[in-house]
């Protein structure tokens, strides 16, 4: 999905991993072009990695997961986001809706917990893109970046950032652009 | 209002550390990781953590001894438990031990987000409670004198009572009590505040040059006077004079001060004509004057004309208690000017610094708070680093009996001399004989 219109020369990779809804990486792909004015590749779907199954927990390991795809190739694209349709899990947590380093290139979103819903799948990628981009947790509740504790606090959070976070994105654009 | 905290995770698995560790990141908090209990003691000397987040089950130190090792090192740190072996009886122990909260591996990343809210607010309360500590520290500081005994205490309400009257007044105490600063707060509480404190310590001026510098000079009067100077009872005009170790006045200068207290003029030296002079005298001594004054050694009249109002500053020794609140006030202000992040002492150092008979009163305390500051390599003061105070001038903790006493010092005497009786006996003045007999008698031997 190119966007002639944006100033960034950023490309955003949406990777479906598993059975995934065919609607969940078009609705997160739209939300990047419509919020962030991002251009994006919607990639085809990737293979459920077997090594990253916990069986005593029945879950996947996100942290393994997010290694093995900073290991990989994903074309022109300057950051990645992995949609999987299974419940994830890093240690020490019952689970996560999503999963992102500070500053680095791969980040997850799980379906799993969510019900389906896919505006809830766009607001966590969002949320983890911020992290790639360098951003922490905000405490504007009216922010993408802050931390929900629940999906009732997801829902109540709009789908914008704040300005503070909205100028950091801004710079952070910039410095990928160069 | 964002509250970035620092935070060290301790763990012996690292997925667990790593996993944590980004949590913390992505929430803006300063964070480390120690793979042991040894390892975060190591690192809380070199940094204060605000947080600690401790697995319950660690090889070498588990989760409780850390935790009873940190409370008791640096309890305002914030402990939470991790444990995997959930039990009632676990969780009771850790928070009982001081734990400010425990999670049970493996837990929702609300309940991590609910119990960071939950310390963020009490380091807000704790913060708010050291503020009113320290606005109560106010009411135990005195113009930069500092105490809470009951000894000081009654200092504090003199100073107060006698700052408004124009009595001569003499501060009595050992070297090193603050005399000088009881003089200063009576100058600045007085309604002479506005025009000059001076302070000459008497001690510390030969005769003629302590007349010369007290009463002036014409030029002409001796060799070098090139030109004529003003003496400090004229400068001190309206303001206080300090005459610091006034017992070290010789007989002289007693009866010409003395005249000059009376007359409330001076006559500069080489100079016939009297000037005016106003000021309000305090004086301060080490000596006992009374007795002094009894042998003939200093003068009667002079003594009474002096010493008013009497206040006796006691030596540290006789006022213990003011000791952690003086070791605090120099930790501070000592951690400050030599930016070293030294913030605590040793409860064993504080007993330490107790015990010991402080010759030099709060001057000494203050000079070893520096040292030891300046020479540290942890943020806590222990025992150790005050190891160069004089072992003869520690009080004995305990009370103990004579025989105990002498029992130890004769031992420590023989370790002294190599355990040479005859050289032993010379420096405990006793017979060779005697010596064997007590060595025999408290089996005492060499080790």
């Amino acid at each position: 999905m190119k966007n002639e219109k944006s100033p960034y020369n950023i490309r955003i990779g949406v990777v479906p991993v598993g059975e995934v809804p065919e609607i969940a990486p078009k609705v997160v792909a739209a939300h990047f072009v419509g919020y962030l004015n991002l251009s994006t590749d919607i990639f085809p779907p990737l293979e459920l990695p077997g090594y990253a199954f916990d069986k005593r927990r029945s879950q996947y390991d996100a942290g393994l997961i997010i290694k093995s795809f900073e290991s990989m190739q994903f074309d022109n694209c300057d950051k990645v986001i992995g949609i999987l349709d299974v419940d994830l899990f890093v240690p020490l947590f019952t689970h996560v809706f999503g999963e992102a380093r500070l500053g680095g290139k791969c980040a997850l979103i799980s379906l799993f917990r969510m019900e389906k819903n896919p505006e809830r799948a766009a607001k966590t990628a969002l949320h983890e893109f911020g992290h790639l981009c360098d951003l922490q947790h905000c405490t504007d509740k009216n922010c993408l970046m802050h931390f929900s504790k629940g999906l009732e606090e997801l829902d109540s959070i709009p789908l914008c950032f704040c300005r503070y976070c909205s100028a950091y994105l801004r710079d952070a654009f910039c410095r990928l652009s160069l | 209002m964002k509250q970035k905290m620092s935070i060290m995770i301790v763990d012996d698995e690292m997925i667990v550390r790593e996993s944590l560790f980004h949590w913390f990141e992505k929430a803006g908090h300063v964070t480390d990781t120690a793979s042991s209990g040894a390892e975060a003691l190591e690192k809380l000397e070199k940094f204060p953590f605000d947080i600690l987040f401790a697995d319950m089950k660690m090889p070498g130190m588990n989760g409780i001894e850390l935790l009873e090792k940190v409370k008791e090192e640096y309890p305002e740190t914030t402990v939470v438990i991790i444990t995997a072996y959930g039990s009632i009886e676990t969780a009771i122990k850790a928070m009982k031990t001081g734990a400010s909260d425990y999670l049970l591996k493996p837990f929702k990343p609300d309940q991590l987000s609910l119990v960071m809210e939950k310390i963020v607010h009490q380091k807000k309360l704790a913060s708010e409670y050291r503020y009113l500590k320290g606005q109560l520290e106010e009411i135990t500081r005195f113009d930069n004198i500092i105490g809470q005994s009951p000894e000081m205490r009654h200092v504090f309400r003199l100073i107060t009572e006698v700052a408004q009257s124009d009595a001569s007044i003499l501060i009595t105490g050992e070297t090193g009590t603050g005399k000088e600063l009881v003089a200063k707060a009576i100058h600045a509480k007085s309604h002479r505040n506005r025009f000059p404190f001076v302070a000459i310590n008497c001690g510390a001026l030969p005769e003629t040059l302590l007349e010369s510098e007290l009463f002036g000079y014409q030029k002409g009067a001796f060799t070098g006077a090139t030109h004529s100077r003003k003496g400090f009872l004229e400068v001190v005009s309206g303001g206080t004079l300090f005459l610091d170790e006034i017992g070290e006045i010789s007989p002289k200068m007693q009866i010409d001060l003395l005249r000059v207290l009376e007359e409330k003029k001076i006559i500069r030296v080489g100079e016939t004509r009297p000037v005016d002079v106003e000021f309000r005298l305090i004086s301060a001594t080490r000596r006992d004057l009374g007795k002094e004054m009894k042998e003939g050694t200093f003068r009667e009249d002079f003594f009474y004309r002096v010493n008013v109002i009497t206040i006796h500053i006691p030596p540290l020794r006789e006022r213990r208690e003011d000791i952690p609140l003086l070791t605090r006030h120099f930790l501070d202000k000592y951690s400050h000017e030599t930016t070293k992040h030294v913030d605590h002492v040793s409860r064993e150092a504080t007993e330490h610094l107790k015990s010991y008979e402080w010759p030099g009163n709060v001057r000494e305390l203050e000079n070893a708070i520096e040292r030891a500051v300046v020479l540290s390599k942890s943020r806590t003061l222990k025992t150790g680093d005050f190891s160069f105070l004089s072992p003869s001038s520690r009080r004995f903790l305990k009370p103990r009996s004579l025989r105990d006493m002498e029992k130890d010092y004769i031992c420590h005497i023989l370790s002294e001399c190599d355990w040479n009786v005859t050289r032993a006996s010379e420096i405990l003045d006793i017979s060779r004989v005697t010596l064997h007999r007590r060595i025999k008698r408290y089996n005492l031997q060499r080790t």
